[in-house]
């Protein structure tokens, strides 16, 4: 009994690793999850001080790109991961009007104005909301998936 | 400031436009430019009353509606997959448009 349990346990879990390549979506990764809330409440932090000179503030843009970077590093190798990827680019674009586009007009403007910088802040947030969400639905995807198959095999 | 009429006003002109300028594009732009206006509509008026009240500035207004697009590509990779989105598909001059009737919208009422 023990090895039958064993053994549908084992087909489980080759089924969805094929299931998972199929649909060529990463499984949830919860340091992806908790770097990324990270990334988001420092984003948060330095945007508030942007209605101080940028050159102040130097230092802190810079270790958040550095953060940002190693993150889209890590989400570039990690296999069926496109989609995350390609949403880490759009975000630290200079050219775009996001995350690293704020930084860009903060150093050209030197200093922002108020109501610019709340709904500057609003517009990014809900883009790293995004990017958290896609990452949560990867976690509910695969318990679904893994719930499936526990009743096919029950 | 009323703004009821400016969603509306950016839709009239925005698909004359599309009709004269853009006709082999026109169902894919027009269904580009009903996203937008559906996601958008709130945004539009709050920053087209900041703007008209002088809380942002020309430059700033065009900057939040262009970060207002790359929102949406991001929205779009997320639920279309990225095989079936092209990135910046919304078109710049349809932008540019929305961008010079929110301006025109603001000026001939002040």
């Amino acid at each position: 009994m023990k090895h039958l349990k064993q053994l549908a346990f084992l087909i489980a879990l080759s089924f969805i690793t094929t299931s998972c390549d199929s649909t060529r979506t990463a499984l949830f990764d919860s340091y992806s999850y908790q770097k990324t809330t990270e990334i988001k409440v420092e984003a948060i932090k330095i945007m508030d001080k942007a209605a101080m000179p940028y050159q102040n503030h130097k230092q802190e843009v810079e270790a958040l790109f550095l953060e940002i970077e190693k993150l889209q590093e890590y989400e570039k190798n990690k296999p069926n991961n496109e989609i995350t990827f390609a949403m880490w680019q759009v975000l630290s674009n200079k050219e775009k009007n996001l995350l690293a586009g704020f930084f860009k007009r903060w150093e050209s403007k030197e200093v922002l104005s108020p109501l610019f910088i709340d709904e500057s802040k609003k517009q990014i947030l809900s883009a790293l909301d995004l990017l958290i969400q896609y990452e949560i639905n990867k976690d509910k995807e695969s318990k679904e998936q893994l719930l499936e198959l526990i009743n096919l095999n029950s | 400031m009323n703004t009821n009429n400016l969603v509306q006003e950016i839709k009239e002109k925005v698909r004359l436009l599309i009709a004269e300028s853009y006709k082999d594009f026109k169902p894919g732009l027009e269904k580009d430019l009903k996203t937008f206006l559906e996601t958008s509509a709130e945004k539009l008026e709050r920053w087209t009353i900041l703007y008209a009240n002088e809380g942002i500035n020309e430059e700033e207004l065009e900057w939040l509606l262009k970060s207002q697009v790359d929102l949406i590509s991001l929205q779009a990779l997320q639920t279309a997959g990225i095989s079936k989105i092209k990135l910046n598909a919304f078109k710049n001059n349809i932008l540019k448009l929305i961008f010079e009737i929110i301006i025109s919208f603001v000026t001939k009422r002040s």
